[in-house]
Order: structure tokens, then C-alpha cells, then sequence
């Protein structure tokens, strides 16, 4: 790459050392950018002069790299993954930006995700609101034939659609309510759809979201900035799927207190 | 487990906001029913006054009518507030990004702005009930049967410039309330299908139009027709 | 001390060993697993599964996970899919034939037994993963769908658009949510696993580190399950997630589990090509594409026309010439050398000549832009993303790019590594793959020893084995910790000149050009001696910022690459002593007129099993013969 392409630019980034202490937008200058780097190698750059000058390194999310993990998570120019379509944060190149840009980079915010240092927030809540009910109950060694049961392509693609989801909280983070509704909409809607999800479908519904309103996450009013910002382009469909299962739960399911004694 | 799922349903976040879509559905239809009534100014003061006269006349059916919309006013903005409050805090308070750019794809004008439109609505709904149903009293008799000219009352109201400007701008307001409302109401109630939804939003714009449209016209209408 | 080497395989038919086996197998009543406790290091397809399996049996489960939730797993960023032998399209497939395949694909250098047990028990997980809500794909009568893939002529790939590792990891996943909401899983997020504790010979616990608060943490069980995935990040450039390291095998290896094949290294075809030396990793792009793209190179040297204007008898179709009949579906390990010879002979395209083109040309005008979409389109889309170019338009550019290892701790029959009670499960270890994996076949071994291996081979280990009442404050927890600590000390206080990743990237320099897809003797010593090098530097100018009770993420990485730098020497250390050619491994002195590789059965068929005998000696190379009884062994021919 000749030099004559490269970038420099300006960088505003949130440091935040820990949870107890207040953060602060800092800024960096980052020069030599090549267009085709990916906007998590150029803070790899960053961090490594930052290491040189003896600076503590920016901490943030990363895994696979390739958009498939969930665990990378920022805030780019306002915008969670920053914003471009079904693109996660490790996907953005700086082809995307032009010479002499300022970005700012923040963590994803919401009051359920607590900030861990710099970029890094604590999404375990997910992890919590999947524990409540977002599976089926199959243990091993139960399962027939994988095509006893029959799903119409249109509703295995459908569920699919859903299934895509990487859990990464862009939705939580750009809603402007910091609610998980698509998240877990998502899970309940794949599981809704597909037959071997239905015995325990109500059950699921009603203890995901009375989980969900337990931890700190906000209500769906339906800006459907979650949709817009998904890396996997989940629609909120699947939230009004979630909403119509949850109603139909709370006024059909119903278990009665049996004794499971027997000889 | 029944009665704790539908106890827990008043509590949830899904159960509120679905409470929140059917009385904002049901205010929707309210509107339109006064509109309609409203219309009647166009055919003069006798038609709109018997109009008027019928529905006070009711007896205990209207006052049940009254009570029940106060309630599902009550329950529409009550429950919209405590929202709204959780909403605050959940995003992390007030200061949330340093910058937040929305995507231009999810958030509209219409729907950041619903608590805004939403409390102009409510001290619009205040003054408009002390400044027309319990505004100045005219009576006047309409083929022999004496009533309350409430024709003039309405017509005085908007002869003040200030008044229609005013008024125009609530109707403004609920056509951005309910043009967000309409099809959320059908999204919370888990009415959105890909083969459907968007007709669904569409008519929502479509109600927003022609009742905010409506209303405002007639507030026009009647300031420039003068008493 | 002498390393028992017995692979305990059962004796009668390979058909029936599994079931002779499992009917062996000691038993424990479900009243007396709830006293057991067992760690499982890691949540990929393997320990996910293994933990979820395990906690449903009754036992009491303690998982850890690097990311900061189970779900993260890097088996997640598997695209293509999963084999199994269900011959729902009536094409010839068999579990005969599954495990002919894979022991072929992987020129015959794993155990026969092994792997006839993982192709009987492939279907099983189709049907496992279908009742946990995997949305497979579909055909419109509602029966799952199929496609083929490298190294074999039926199709039994099973998969979910090009995610099908991520479907099959949340089914697994949720199946763990299911049992830590149960308490019988307790879940450590954001755990590094640090070393292994061992009381009197046996696995009894671990170390790991908190990554939040850097503490060090000690958790004691009567079993321990190494589910850690592959060491493919020692070449710093690997399609493997950045976290992917191979510090807990290898804290295990010095703690006696031997290693075995550490030189078998996947490199695969597909993959996007190096694009600057800032590049942190390298994406992959599903072999399946293989199944409509054409690959290609000019057949003139400097050929700098736009591909599009190159006409097709300018082109050279290498693959289909010289595998007529698999190929642009030849193995993994033919495709990737053969791409490398076309670049060494100059005739390699894009700005650094080493890439080839995939092209869907005729895939297109064959079957319509829309069909190729609906097939590939999430792929197009990720690749578009990365390059800028937009391959409906104009060809792919790939090129080969390290991928998986089949190396890894040596196993029996019943997963368990040299020490006993600890069992390797997964990629972690070297069972089932030989010299080179098939595609699709690493979901299909992760979930088979998870799900349906480990639950039996474990209950006969514990009910089996006398276990002494341990705890966390025993000795051998504290001198475990206490090294730990001191390594962490040395690695804050050297405050040198180079970053971590700096010698990283020095270590995949070697690797990749002694070690990667082409091997010779003088650059295998060449490495040997460059990493020794490299390794005593490294102890002395490494600069690992900031103190330890911290989130400090170079600390994590330097853990890592201190074992990357031992490890990296034994794997050329095995590819020296490997005087052969065999699958992912080529040396250049064993080949074929042609150019493909030359087995040498008569001296290597076995596996090499490594044992680790002190900081400052060399390891033992063991053998482990390997036994062909029902297959004849013959010459991979894809041609």
C-alpha cells in the first residue's frame, strides 16, 4: 500500500480504569492509517505506540474477528458497530473514513451492561436472560430422527433468521431505551417457530421476560433503532412474535401444583 | 401459576406496554368519533348544537362514557410516564453517549419525540376541557328545546388567535403522537407480520394525517369564519 | 517417568467395539454422580456439550470460559457445516463410508477405531442438534437439506446458511444455560486456565486467572476435561480467534500429558489473502464455495489483466486439471499446496502475487445471480466487506491460511490423556483427524466427545478409579498457584524494548515459512534455532505494561506467546523427526514426481507422542503404532 493512500486521524476514545472511578474522552492521534485495515487493527496500532510511551493499553471486546462471535462492541461515531449495515466492529474497515476524520469510540451504555474498563462492558445479563428459558429442554441421547419432524422451509428460514443473532448487545446499546427486547425476542421466536420449541414455549416466554424486566433493562417502544444497528439484521418482527407468544402465555398457560409420587 | 402470570403481566414490561397500545388504540377511536361530532360545525350552529344536547342527554350512559375515557386516559398516561422513567434509567441516565447518532433507519422525529408530544397533549386535554366544556355558558333555544350554545362557545374560543395557533399546534402534535402510536400499538400487541405491517404503519400515518389534519382545519375554519 | 501409551482399544469387529465398550464400562448410580465434581475448561461444540451432558447425568460441573460468555466459543466462527453419515440423499453414504473417508482424508495416520466410532455416531448429533431448535437448512418438503464438501463424493454435510457452527454452539450453549439454571453448572467467565494441578499422579484441578481482577483462582474436581481448542495462533496469523491460544494443553503437556502429532497443522485453501503487516488474523471463507467456484490462475507469469479480460484458455483450472475427479473438491491439504506451487511459480495474482482466484462465473450464468446469492450471499457479503471488491462482479481472491490443527494431547480410546483423569476432548486433542481434517468433520468430533464419548468414558474412570479426598488448600494447589505467580512477576518486571505482539509476529514468521505448508529440513533447523533464539529474547526484553491486579490484556497475551514459543519449536521439532510426507504435512524431500506427497507406511505409521522431560531437555519422541485392520492402506488419490 503506498503511503500516498494513508490516513491520519483523530481519535476520541473513553478511558475509564474500573468500574469505581469516572471516565473520560481522550484523545489520540493515530497516523498511517492503510484504507484496508480493519478499524480493530488500527487501535492494535494505536495500542501498540501506546505500550512503547509505557501507557496502559485501551481495553476493549475482541475475539474472532470475523464478525461472527458477538464480542466485540462499540460505539463508533455515535453508532453502535458504527453503524453500517450488518457490520460488526471488527468488520469496519478504515476504508469507510477519510483522511483527517475524528472519531469518537465509546463503550456500548446501558444500565444493565455496567462498564468493565475503557471499551470492555460486562454483557452477562444476556447470559441471564437465555438461563431463564432460552432453550428446549432436550437432553441428550432423547432426540429421534432429525426428519421425523417436518419444518416448512419458509419457517426453518424464518427461525434461522432469528438464530442468527451474536448476543452482542448493539441492540440494547443503540436503543434508546436500553432494552433487550430483540435480543430476547430473537430467542423466543426462534424456539416459537420451530416445532420442537413449542411444548415449552409459554413456560419460556413468561420467565425470559419477567427475567428480562428484572435486570435493568428498559421498555420496547418501538423506534426499532435495534433493527437498524443488528449486525445480523434481526428484524423486530420477532419482538412482536415475542409479544403475541407472551400474551397468549399469560392467559392460557397454567400448572397445577401435582405431587409426582409413585409406587 | 395463573393468577401470578397475569398478576406479573400488570407488572412486565410486554403486559404495561401492550395496556399503553389498546388505550392508545381505543383514544384513537375516541378521536375519531369527536371529530366526526366536530364536523358538524361545517352545518352551522343548529345541527352542531342538537348534536351536543343528544350526548348530554344520555343520562348515565354518557357519565359512564366520561368516567371510562378518564380511565383510559388515566391508565394511557400513568403507565406511559412509569415507562418512560424506567427507560431513563435503564439507558444510563440522561448523559448517556458523548455522541449518539441514530441510524436513520429505526429511530424517527416521531418516535423520540412521544413523551414531548405526549405532555403537550395532556395540558392541551386540561385547558381544552376548562376552555370549552367548561367554558361560558350560552344558552339558546334550537326548535323549541332550550340548550347550551355551545356552537358559540367554540366559535368565541378560536376567534383569539393565540387559541387556534394553539390549538393547531396540539392537532400537530397528536398527529406525531398517533402517527408513532398507531403502529407501535399494533407492533406491542404482536400484530406486526412482514405481509401486513407495512399497510398497517401506513394507515397510521393516514389516521395521523386526516385527524390531526381535521382538527386543525376546523380551529382554521373557524377562526377565519369569525362568530 | 515411562508414559503408558495403550490406545485401550476395544477388541472384537470395528463395528462393535463402541458397544462392547459402553457395555464394559463401569456404571455410577445417579444418587452417587451428584458427589462428583468435574472441570471442563472450555465451552466450544466439545466442553459445551461435555458440561451440559454431564450436568443432565448428575454430575456437579465447573466450566470455564476465556470470553465472557460460553457463547463466544470459537467454534461459533465455523461457516460450512457438519458431517454426518445419514444418507438422507441416497448417494452411497454409510457409516462405513464416513469413516473411510475420514481415515483417508487423513492419509491414514489416525486410529481406525476412533474414528468408525465418531462416524457411528455422527448421526446421532444431527438428530441431538435438530431437537435443541438448530435451524438447519431445509428443503421446501420440510426434510433437511445436504450439500457436499472437500475430500468426499456424497453429500452429507448438514448445515445452517453459513453459520452452522454458530447454531450448533448455541444449541449446545443453551443446553449449559439450561444446567447452570439448574446449579448443576457453575459458569467462570473470563478464566484463563493457568496450569494443572495434579495430586498423586492424577488430574485434581486447576489454576486459572480472573482476566477481570488478575487474581489467581484455584478450583479442585475428581476429574478434569480439556476442552481448549487448537494451537493454530502459534503462527500469530491464523483464521482462529484472537484469544484461541494453546497455553492450558500445553501447561498440561509439562505436567505429563504427552503430545502427540504436534507438527499436523490444517492449512486451509480458502481463506482471504495478507493484506499488511498490521494484519491481526485472517478470515476464511467456507470451503462450500468450493462447491460453485472455479479456481484459477493466468497461465502467463505478470499477467496484469483484469481477471474478467483474461480468456478461459489463458486460464489454468489447476485444480480441475490435475483432480479430474474431485476437483475444485480436493481435500483440504492437496488444495492449499497446490495454490502454493502456483504462487511459487510466479503466477499468483493480486498486489503480492500470493493469492489465486475463486470464481463464480459460470456458477452464475449457470444457475442465476439469485441462486448463487441464496447460497452464498452472506459469504459475498463478509468478503466484499473485507476487500472492497465485489465477487458477483469479479473473482475472488484467496489464498491458503492456517486453520486447524489435528495435532494436539495424546488420547486413548477413552479421550483420557497420559495423566489420568484428565481427558482431552475436541481439537485439544489428537484423535480422530490423522494428518489432515475433512471439512465439516470438527463440529461432528467436538460434539461427538462431548455429547455422546465423554459421558460414558468418564463415569468408567471415576467409578474405577480410587480418588483421595483433595482440596484447594492442599500443597499441590499451592505450588501450582505459587509458579504461576512467579511467572507473572518475571514476565511484569522485564519492562523491555518489544511488544508482545512484536515477538508474536516474529514467532508466525518462522512458523510460516519453515513450519507452514512446505517443509524441509534445513528451514525446520533454521526455526528450531530462530525460535530458541527468539524464546531467550523474549524472557529478556519483552515489554508487558501496567501491574497485575488489573485487566491487563498484554499480560494475557504474553502468558500466551511464552508457550507459543515452546510450542512452536516442538512442532518443528516433530516435523524434523517426520521423515515422511502425510496430509497437512509436506516434506519437501518426500514427494512424488508430481509433486504430491509421499508416505513412507513402513517407518511412520504411528503417531508421534512427545513427553515433555524438564525446561532445560529435550522431550522424548514416543510412537504410538497405528494399526490398520479393516482399511488397506494406499496412496490418497484424488485424481
Amino acid at each position: 500500500m503506498s503511503a500516498a493512500n494513508t490516513m491520519t486521524l483523530n481519535l476520541k476514545i473513553w478511558r475509564q480504569k474500573n468500574p469505581q472511578t469516572e471516565g473520560k474522552l481522550v484523545d489520540y492521534r493515530v497516523e498511517n492509517v492503510s484504507p484496508d485495515m480493519s478499524f480493530l487493527e488500527m487501535i492494535d496500532v494505536l495500542n501498540e505506540q501506546l505500550i512503547h510511551k509505557g501507557e496502559d493499553v485501551i481495553a476493549f471486546d475482541h475475539d474472532c474477528r470475523e464478525g461472527i462471535c458477538g464480542m466485540c462492541s462499540m460505539m463508533i461515531d455515535g453508532k453502535a458497530h458504527g453503524g453500517f449495515k450488518n457490520t460488526t466492529t471488527c468488520q469496519v474497515h478504515m476504508r469507510m473514513y477519510k483522511n483527517g476524520d475524528t472519531i469518537v469510540v465509546e463503550p456500548f451504555r446501558a444500565n444493565a451492561f455496567p462498564i468493565i474498563k475503557d471499551l470492555t462492558v460486562d454483557r452477562s445479563a444476556f447470559d441471564k436472560i437465555i438461563m431463564a428459558g432460552g432453550y428446549i429442554t432436550a437432553n441428550t441421547g432423547n432426540a429421534q430422527d432429525g426428519n421425523a419432524v417436518l419444518i416448512p422451509k419458509p419457517i426453518a428460514d424464518e427461525a434461522m433468521d432469528a438464530a442468527a443473532c451474536i448476543g452482542c448487545g448493539a441492540c440494547v446499546a443503540s436503543c434508546p431505551n436500553g432494552s433487550a427486547m430483540l435480543f430476547m425476542g430473537a430467542k423466543i421466536s426462534q424456539l416459537a417457530l420451530l416445532p420442537q420449541g413449542t411444548p415449552e414455549s409459554a413456560k419460556r416466554t413468561l420467565n425470559m421476560v419477567h427475567t428480562h424486566d428484572t435486570l435493568g433493562f428498559g421498555n420496547c417502544t418501538t423506534h426499532a433503532e435495534c433493527e437498524a444497528t443488528c449486525p445480523k439484521g434481526i428484524s423486530i418482527e420477532h419482538i412482536a412474535r415475542m409479544n403475541r407468544e407472551y400474551t397468549k402465555a399469560t392467559f392460557t398457560y397454567y400448572e397445577k401444583n401435582r405431587s409426582e409420587g409413585g409406587a | 401459576m395463573m393468577t401470578s402470570a397475569v398478576n406479573h403481566y400488570f407488572c412486565s414490561s410486554i403486559g404495561r406496554k401492550q395496556l399503553v397500545a389498546v388505550t392508545g388504540l381505543l383514544l384513537c377511536g375516541f378521536l375519531i368519533s369527536h371529530l366526526l361530532g366536530n364536523l358538524l360545525l361545517l352545518a352551522g350552529p343548529d345541527v352542531f348544537n342538537i348534536y351536543a344536547h343528544k350526548l348530554v342527554s344520555m343520562g348515565p350512559l354518557i357519565y359512564l362514557a366520561e368516567v371510562g375515557l378518564t380511565g383510559i386516559f388515566l391508565v394511557h398516561l400513568g403507565l406511559a410516564i412509569k415507562l418512560n422513567i424506567e427507560n431513563l434509567k435503564a439507558r444510563g441516565g440522561k448523559q448517556r453517549y458523548y455522541k449518539k447518532t441514530n441510524t436513520g433507519h429505526g429511530t424517527t422525529f416521531m418516535s423520540q419525540t412521544m413523551p414531548l408530544t405526549g405532555l403537550v397533549l395532556l395540558v392541551f386535554i386540561i385547558l381544552h376541557l376548562l376552555n370549552l366544556k367548561f367554558g361560558s355558558y350560552y344558552p339558546t333555544t334550537v326548535a323549541g328545546v332550550e340548550m347550551r350554545d355551545l356552537y358559540r362557545t367554540t366559535m368565541e374560543y378560536f376567534q383569539n388567535i393565540g387559541n387556534a395557533i394553539w390549538y393547531s399546534f396540539a392537532m400537530v402534535c397528536a398527529a406525531i403522537h398517533t402517527a408513532h402510536g398507531f403502529g407501535s400499538a399494533f407492533q406491542s400487541l404482536g400484530l406486526n407480520h412482514g405481509k401486513y405491517f407495512k399497510h398497517v404503519k401506513r394507515l397510521g400515518y393516514l389516521y395521523a394525517v386526516l385527524v390531526g389534519g381535521g382538527f386543525a382545519f376546523l380551529s382554521i375554519w373557524a377562526h377565519m369564519k369569525g362568530v | 517417568m515411562t508414559i503408558n501409551l495403550d490406545p485401550k482399544i476395544p477388541a472384537g469387529d470395528l463395528s462393535y467395539k463402541w458397544d462392547k465398550h459402553k457395555f464394559d464400562s463401569k456404571l455410577i448410580n445417579p444418587a452417587n454422580k451428584r458427589k462428583f465434581t468435574v472441570i471442563v475448561v472450555g465451552t466450544g461444540l466439545a466442553g459445551g456439550s461435555a458440561a451440559a451432558t454431564l450436568a443432565e447425568l448428575g454430575y456437579n460441573v465447573l466450566s470455564f470460559c476465556i470470553q465472557d460468555s460460553p457463547r463466544r466459543a470459537h467454534s461459533i466462527a465455523a461457516q460450512g457445516g457438519i458431517n454426518a453419515a445419514k444418507n438422507y440423499p441416497n448417494d452411497g453414504d454409510s457409516v462405513k463410508r464416513l469413516f473411510y473417508d475420514t481415515i483417508k482424508g487423513g492419509d491414514y495416520r489416525a486410529r481406525e477405531a476412533n474414528v468408525y466410532r465418531l462416524a457411528q455416531v455422527s448421526n446421532n448429533i444431527i438428530d441431538q442438534m435438530v431437537s435443541q431448535g438448530v435451524p438447519f437448512a431445509r428443503e421446501y418438503g420440510g426434510y433437511l437439506d445436504n450439500r457436499s464438501f472437500g475430500g468426499s463424493q456424497v453429500s452429507r454435510t448438514f448445515y445452517a446458511r453459513g453459520q452452522t457452527g454458530q447454531q450448533l454452539l448455541l444449541g449446545a450453549y443453551s443446553g449449559m444455560m439450561k444446567m447452570v439454571a439448574k446449579g448443576k453448572i457453575k459458569m467462570f467467565n473470563r478464566r484463563e486456565m493457568m496450569d494443572l494441578v495434579t495430586v498423586n499422579g492424577k488430574a485434581r484441578g486447576i489454576i486459572v486467572r480472573n482476566l477481570i481482577t488478575g487474581e489467581l483462582e484455584r478450583y479442585a474436581a475428581d476429574a478434569v476435561l480439556l476442552c481448549t481448542g487448537g494451537y493454530g495462533n502459534v503462527f500469530y496469523l491464523s483464521t482462529n480467534a484472537k484469544a484461541s491460544n494453546a497455553s492450558a494443553a500445553w501447561r498440561c503437556y509439562k505436567k505429563g500429558a504427552a503430545f502427540a502429532n504436534p507438527c499436523f497443522t490444517q492449512i486451509h485453501p480458502t481463506c482471504i489473502p495478507v493484506h499488511g503487516d498490521y494484519q491481526s488474523k485472517l478470515t476464511l471463507m467456507s470451503e462450500s464455495l468450493r462447491n460453485d467456484g472455479r479456481v484459477w490462475v493466468p497461465k502467463k507469469k505478470d499477467d496484469n489483466r483484469k481477471p474478467a479480460e483474461i480468456p478461459d484458455e489463458e486460464r489454468d483450472y489447476y485444480l480441475e486439471r490435475i483432480y479430474p475427479s474431485f476437483g475444485n473438491l480436493a481435500p483440504r491439504d492437496v488444495s492449499s499446496r497446490q495454490a502454493k506451487f502456483r504462487c511459487d511459480d510466479g503466477v499468483g495474482v493480486g498486489p503480492t502475487k500470493q493469492a489465486v482466484y475463486l470464481d463464480f462465473r459460470d456458477a452464475i450464468k449457470r444457475d442465476g445471480k439469485d441462486t448463487v446469492a441464496g447460497k452464498y450471499g452472506n459469504l459475498f457479503e463478509m468478503y466484499e466487506r473485507i476487500t472492497g471488491d465485489d465477487p458477483y462482479k469479479t473473482p475472488m481472491m484467496i489464498y491458503p491460511a492456517v486453520h486447524y490443527t489435528m495435532g494436539g494431547l495424546w488420547v486413548d480410546y477413552n479421550l483420557m490423556s497420559t495423566v489420568p483423569g484428565l481427558h482431552v476432548l475436541g481439537e485439544a486433542n489428537f484423535s480422530d483427524h490423522g494428518a489432515n481434517r475433512l471439512g465439516a468433520s470438527a463440529l461432528m468430533q467436538g460434539l461427538a466427545d462431548g455429547y455422546f464419548v465423554i459421558p460414558y468414558t468418564l463415569g468408567h474412570y471415576l467409578a474405577s478409579t480410587p480418588l483421595e479426598k483433595v482440596t484447594i488448600e492442599d500443597n499441590a494447589f499451592k505450588d501450582a498457584e505459587q509458579a504461576v505467580k512467579l511467572q507473572t512477576s518475571k514476565l511484569l518486571g522485564i519492562k523491555g524494548k518489544r511488544t508482545v505482539d512484536q515477538f508474536h509476529k516474529a514467532l508466525g514468521h518462522y512458523m510460516w515459512d519453515y513450519v507452514g505448508m512446505s517443509r524441509n529440513e534445513t528451514g525446520l533447523k533454521k526455526a528450531i534455532n530462530g525460535i530458541r533464539k527468539l524464546r531467550e529474547e523474549f524472557w529478556q526484553d519483552v515489554n508487558v505494561p501496567g501491574e497485575t491486579g488489573d485487566f491487563n490484556l498484554e499480560l494475557h497475551k504474553a502468558t500466551r506467546v511464552a508457550d507459543f514459543l515452546e510450542l512452536g519449536e516442538l512442532m518443528a521439532l516433530d516435523a524434523l523427526e517426520r521423515k515422511e510426507s502425510c496430509g497437512g504435512h509436506f516434506r519437501e524431500e518426500y514427494q512424488t514426481e508430481d509433486n504430491e506427497a509421499k508416505r513412507d507406511d513402513e517407518n511412520f505409521a504411528h503417531a508421534a507422542v512427545w513427553e515433555f522431560t524438564g525446561q532445560n531437555s529435550s522431550p522424548i519422541r514416543h510412537k504410538e503404532e497405528l494399526i490398520f485392520e479393516n482399511l488397506k492402506l494406499a496412496t490418497r488419490s484424488y485424481k
